[in-house]
């Protein structure tokens, strides 16, 4: 049966051995956060997430949400869940502390996001998405919108949305249609359909708070004339109580591959008040200011779903017995040996395990700059680490997603027929998982912005920058004969990145389709090497360890091994990305349209 | 809306285009009356039943599923006319042998028909394909009154069959299996035991279903020789031929399954039921193989149809859904954005379906000629060469399709962004329908170890180098119709030559090598032999300049420029051993 133990120990790994967060905080100066502090959070959130919410999660996919007449109820649970969540101060952790949040850095979070979602997906894009509507409020909102609306959001007691999606729009976003009427006392009437709107109606909050994006009269077509909006479910009277319904509705929900619990909702604005927030034809501007820690939300589920499909896979490849070692048998008093002693069982495993282990430490990796974007004093490093961040993420977010379907298929492929079947929780993980390479940007869009805006518009500086960190770290360890393995191919992956990179400028300088033809192979071999320095990092920090004479040799060694594998087996996909790459164009654009039906 | 119509000249170009099968057809007795004008006719035929009949309860099948009450399973509305439909329209006896009412098709035409309904509906499709599989043992192995008492009614779709091997403990080890069979005086047997994951083993389409079992009689020897194969039919069958009474097998419950929802997997209790011994004591694995490359090849189609299913419904969605500009300027000006076929990536998508697809197509018909020829050609040595070809190539099928499968149907997903995950469209079902096929009938590492070991190690790699020599053989007269491809297919066969006598060499040394190695084994002999039917495509179409040759010469380079290397990244991987895979201990996970 699926249940939840937070890989806890390989988490403090990440904090505090690979990132060293302790000396992070008190570099920022940031005396309210400490490792004590970290590993306190790191326990209670383990056991809410393993009591509270995993018990929930086959239920809740199993129940669904339920729509009827504009109203919509959650699984069985999932509000008494919020509720605890709500009374633990959960929510608040990264608020600002003006608005009743208690101001902690984004790694003071991290690992609880990944174990509440690890242990229920649906249910954690419920205040996942609340985190969304606060970023905005808290960067764009005036003094009155935020003492309005941030301290119950922060608190959890109001949740939020973001309505972004209408039925012809999705990645295009320039051409939506709702539209914001201006009204006399300086509000908006807003009108339009929304799609896809995650928690867009649900009963688990009072109010909820939707961060709209539309189109003002007469503003200019494209993506230059969307302008950003709240518009709160119920009103908020000057007292701060709840006023009249406003005129939004949900219209229904979606029947969906996968998390099922959580309500994708179809929201009707009709002349709904609404709010400005950050300047007019400025909302896309608006939007991408979070748009980063959105997409490392969605980064997250990737590692989610390959610690499910890890762990689930290991507690039966450990438990089912079929056939015999083929060095001998390992249960001879048992008709057959656990499967965990065949090859190709152990292949799966160790590639889920690898990409939950190293995805782990990129998107901790991440958010510890979002710590220097959010709290640095100094504005050079702050500038720093937005751009690194920013190249990062869409690397995170596609390659994770990916990777994390990948390792939740291979848990499916693990218990053999029984992963087929519901009652193991297996095909769920898959089934939620399959969202996460869609939503947030499909993984070809995170491509685009990766290759298009990222890299090429930068003239290859933010892959520098990165790459120069890959190479420091190559450069500090080369005479380092423990790991040479692992910085010897590291390093000449670090350059052949840079070569690949040169050489899609030159072909896109000629023909710009170039980019969106090697965009999705260029993604996947950014993501790959960027997981080979992690993997690489955390060897040499596996092997410092046993150097140093640790007391827990078996975990440093199972690290050096897991990099191995790495190395060996998964990194080598490079090869097809970059033979994809070399492909090229012509191959892809010269089918006429019509032709594709032949 | 998910799309659906059979890709009829794709099948009939790679019948007679590309493999000439009337040649093949006409120099055997047995499939002699097979031409290309009545394979067209039957081809046409075919599609429309799937269109028409099956594909249309496609959807709302997954959405009712099957539903168990008290022993009973109903199907979803429709599914039994639709049944009935194939029934009466003699599809149900399509690949049977003639001498019991079988239709006699061959297996290159019957892998079309079934990529059709695998596409239309492969939920429905299951229910007709597993009495296939029944047949074919009863066929190759049961005694005279056997057949004639259960093969017509099979084939007249009156009667369905099941294959229960499966237990709760012994999945792909069938050597623990436990159910038991009890001799008695009158020359039957009582079947008590557990049977489970039985597609189709209760229903309402048919009035009998008769499962073939695997069981142990007494004193048998322990593991995978000791297991004998017996006919279990839930209704009693009188002489005359009329139904007698109950059986002791009874469905105690059907799985809620992540897809194929349609189709009815159960739990079957065999409760000193009757049943009569199939072929010899002790020897139920080998009958049960006998028909192995038959069934393994119609459930790797599962893969291909929906992936043709899943192409054609995002090429649709691709036209018609417009969302950004091109990015060399506005295709379609007077709308506000482009169709979002004229993206890069959105055709890197595309394109990847179609050539896996169509590449697909050809092996399933290449491996059907060779299923054919090793059935009925009276050339022992011809017979003995395709059935070398059919042994390697089999499990190289099943799971290649069905991986690639999974691959392209979430691609087809991909191109739908967000309104792929919603039910209404059809998408998503199609990822979790085609899941389960590469875990049944012998999981894609299953069939991986069956390729590397049994296949290839055993006899020292001989049948890949004779299938490598044939590919170098046709090389060498086609060469002049390929331009480029000629020396990058050289290449490609020198990576498999080289991968093979890695795999040998690393075999002799360690035990673990094959499990280890054998998933990107298969997967690198899956990809060069695409290299190789599409090589034949492109010489087949040498001379045309109409629009369908040139959209084959387009999708061939794209195969060669941005899949084929794929070869490279795998070769790499394998070449680093079993080591990295080993070094762990299971404690350390």
């Amino acid at each position: 049966m699926p249940e939840y133990t937070a890989p806890l120990r390989d988490m403090r790994f990440v904090l505090h051995e690979l990132l060293n967060v302790d000396e992070h905080y008190q570099k920022l100066n940031l005396e309210e956060v400490n490792a004590e502090l970290i590993d306190a959070f790191l326990e209670e959130g383990a056991r809410f997430a393993s009591n509270e919410l995993a018990p929930l999660n086959r239920s809740g996919d199993e129940e669904g949400c339920q729509f009827n007449e504009g109203e919509v109820t959650t699984p069985k649970g999932f509000k008494e869940a919020y509720q605890k969540y709500v009374e633990g101060g959960w929510p608040s952790l990264g608020g600002d502390v003006n608005y009743g949040g208690q101001g902690l850095p984004s790694t003071a979070g991290i690992a609880i996001s990944e174990m509440i979602g690890t242990a229920n997906w649906s249910w954690s894009m419920y205040p996942g998405l609340s985190n969304g509507a606060v970023a905005t409020i808290e960067s764009h909102g005036t003094d009155e919108q935020k003492a309005t609306f941030l301290p119950k959001l922060i608190s959890g007691e109001w949740t939020g949305t973001m309505c972004l999606t209408e039925p012809h729009c999705g990645s295009d976003l320039g051409i939506l249609k709702s539209r914001a009427i201006p009204q006399a006392d300086g509000s908006y009437k807003i009108s339009g359909t929304k799609i896809f709107i995650s928690a867009g109606e649900h009963d688990m909050a009072e109010n909820i708070i939707h961060i709209v994006l539309a189109r003002l009269p007469d503003a200019p077509a494209g993506t230059r004339g969307i302008s950003l909006f709240i518009v709160p479910k119920f009103k908020v009277n000057a007292d701060g109580t709840l006023g009249e319904r406003n005129g939004v509705a949900c219209g229904s929900i979606e029947e969906k591959m996968g998390i099922k619990a959580s309500a994708t909702c179809v929201m009707n604005f009709d002349d709904a008040e609404g709010y400005l927030i950050g300047p007019e034809n400025r909302g896309l501007n608006c939007m991408f200011t979070f748009m980063n820690f959105a997409r490392l939300g969605t980064a997250i589920q990737g590692v989610a779903h390959a610690q499910k499909g890890f762990e689930g896979g290991l507690r039966y490849a450990r438990e089912r017995l079929a056939m015999r070692a083929l060095s001998g048998p390992k249960n001879p008093e048992g008709p057959a040996d656990p499967i965990i002693v065949h090859p190709d069982v152990r292949r799966m495993l160790l590639t889920a395990k690898a990409f939950a282990e190293g995805g782990r430490a990129l998107v901790y990796y991440i958010s510890q700059l979002g710590d220097v974007v959010q709290k640095s004093t100094d504005e050079e490093e702050r500038k720093q680490a937005d751009e690194l961040m920013a190249f990062l993420t869409p690397i995170a977010k596609a390659f994770l997603t990916e990777a994390g379907l990948e390792a939740a298929n291979h848990g499916v492929q693990i218990y053999g027929g029984h992963g087929f079947i519901r009652e193991w929780g297996m095909e769920q993980n898959v089934r939620d998982a399959r969202i996460s390479t869609l939503y947030e940007g499909t993984t070809g869009i995170q491509a685009l912005d990766l290759l298009g805006r990222k890299v090429l518009q930068t003239q290859g500086a933010s892959l520098r920058n990165w790459t120069k960190i890959i190479h420091k770290f190559c450069q500090a360890n080369a005479e380092n004969d423990a790991v040479k393995e692992f910085v010897e191919p590291l390093a000449a992956y670090n350059k052949e990145w840079g070569e690949i990179t040169t050489a899609i400028g030159m072909q896109a300088m000629q023909n710009v389709e170039n980019v969106g033809a090697a965009s999705v192979d260029y993604l996947m071999y950014s993501g790959y090497v960027t997981l080979a320095y992690f993997w690489a990092a955390m060897a040499a920090t596996a092997q410092a360890q046993l150097d140093a004479g640790t007391s827990e040799e078996a975990f440093y060694k199972a690290k050096i091994a897991t990099a191995r594998f790495y190395f060996k087996r998964i990194l080598p996909r490079t090869a097809g990305h970059k033979g994809g790459i070399e492909g090229g164009l012509d191959c892809l654009m010269e089918l006429d349209e019509e032709h594709f039906a032949f | 809306m998910a799309t659906y119509k059979a890709p009829i000249d794709d099948m009939r170009f790679i019948l007679h285009d590309v493999f000439d099968a009337e040649s093949v057809w006409s120099s055997m007795p047995g499939t002699a009356e097979m031409s290309q004008d009545l394979a067209d006719a039957v081809l046409e035929e075919a599609g429309k039943v799937a269109e028409g009949i099956m594909f249309p309860l496609n959807r709302s099948g997954d959405e009712e599923g099957c539903q168990f009450d008290d022993g009973v399973v109903t199907t979803p509305t429709g599914f039994k006319e639709a049944f009935n439909a194939l029934a009466e329209g003699g599809w149900t006896a399509f690949s049977g042998n003639p001498e019991f009412g079988g239709q006699g098709m061959p297996k290159s035409l019957a892998v079309l028909f079934e990529e059709m309904m695998h596409s239309a509906n492969c939920s429905l499709a299951l229910y007709p394909l597993l009495s296939n599989g029944a047949c074919l043992a009863i066929d190759a192995h049961a005694t005279e009154e056997l057949k004639q008492t259960y093969l017509p009614k099979i084939y007249s779709g009156e009667w369905s069959g099941t294959m229960c091997l499966t237990e709760p403990h012994s999945g792909t080890d069938l050597g623990i299996l436990k159910t038991k069979a009890e001799p008695l005086a009158d020359g039957s047997y009582e079947i008590t035991g557990t049977k489970i994951f039985i597609t189709g083993g209760e229903h309402d389409l048919t009035e009998n279903i008769i499962h073939l079992v695997l069981a142990r009689l007494p004193g048998a020897p322990q593991g995978p020789k000791g297991i004998s194969l017996f006919i279990v039919p839930k209704f009693l069958v009188n002489e005359d031929g009329s139904l007698g009474e109950r059986n002791g097998a009874v469905c105690g419950s059907i799985e809620h399954k992540m897809g194929i929802k349609g189709s009815a997997t159960c739990v079957m209790n065999f409760d000193n039921a009757k049943g009569w011994l199939v072929g010899e004591e002790n020897n139920g694995l080998a009958c049960m193989f006998t028909m192995m490359n038959y069934e393994r090849v119609s459930i790797g189609l599962q893969g291909l149809g929906l992936g043709e299913t899943s192409y054609q419904s995002a090429v649709e969605y691709a036209l018609d859904r417009t969302q950004g500009r091109a990015a060399t300027g506005a295709q379609n000006p007077d709308q506000a954005a482009d169709p979002i076929i004229v993206h890069g990536d959105v055709r890197r998508m595309l394109m990847t379906m179609r050539a896996l697809n169509q590449g697909g197509r050809a092996l399933a018909a290449y491996l059907g000629l060779q299923l054919d020829i090793a059935k009925f050609s009276e050339d022992a040595e011809a017979r003995a060469q395709a059935e070398d070809r059919v042994a390697l190539l089999t499990p190289v099928a099943k799971a290649f399709f069905t991986d690639r499968g999974l691959d392209t149907t979430i691609l087809g997903q991909q191109v739908f962004g967000g309104h792929g995950y919603i039910r209404e469209w059809g998408m998503e079902q199609m990822v979790r329908d085609v899941r389960i096929a590469q875990i049944y009938e012998g999981t894609n590492g299953i069939q991986a170890l069956d390729l590397a070991g049994r296949k290839v190690a055993r006899n020292k790699g001989a049948s890949m180098a004779a299938l490598i020599a044939e590919i170098r053989e046709w090389l060498g007269t086609e060469k002049g119709k390929l331009g480029d491809l000629s020396e990058q297919l050289e290449e490609a066969l020198v990576l498999a030559e080289t991968a093979t006598a890695n795999l040998l060499e690393q075999a002799q040394e360690d035990p673990n090598a094959i499990n280890a190695l054998a998933v990107e084994y298969l997967d690198i002999v899956g990809y060069v032999l695409y290299a190789w039917l599409w090589a034949r495509m492109i010489a087949a179409v040498d001379g045309r300049d109409d629009e369908f040759a040139n959209s084959k010469r387009i999708t061939a380079a794209f195969y060669y420029e941005r899949l084929l290397p794929k070869i490279h990244s795998l070769y790499a991987q394998f070449k680093a051993g079993s080591k990295n895979i080993m070094a762990l201990a299971a404690d350390q996970f």
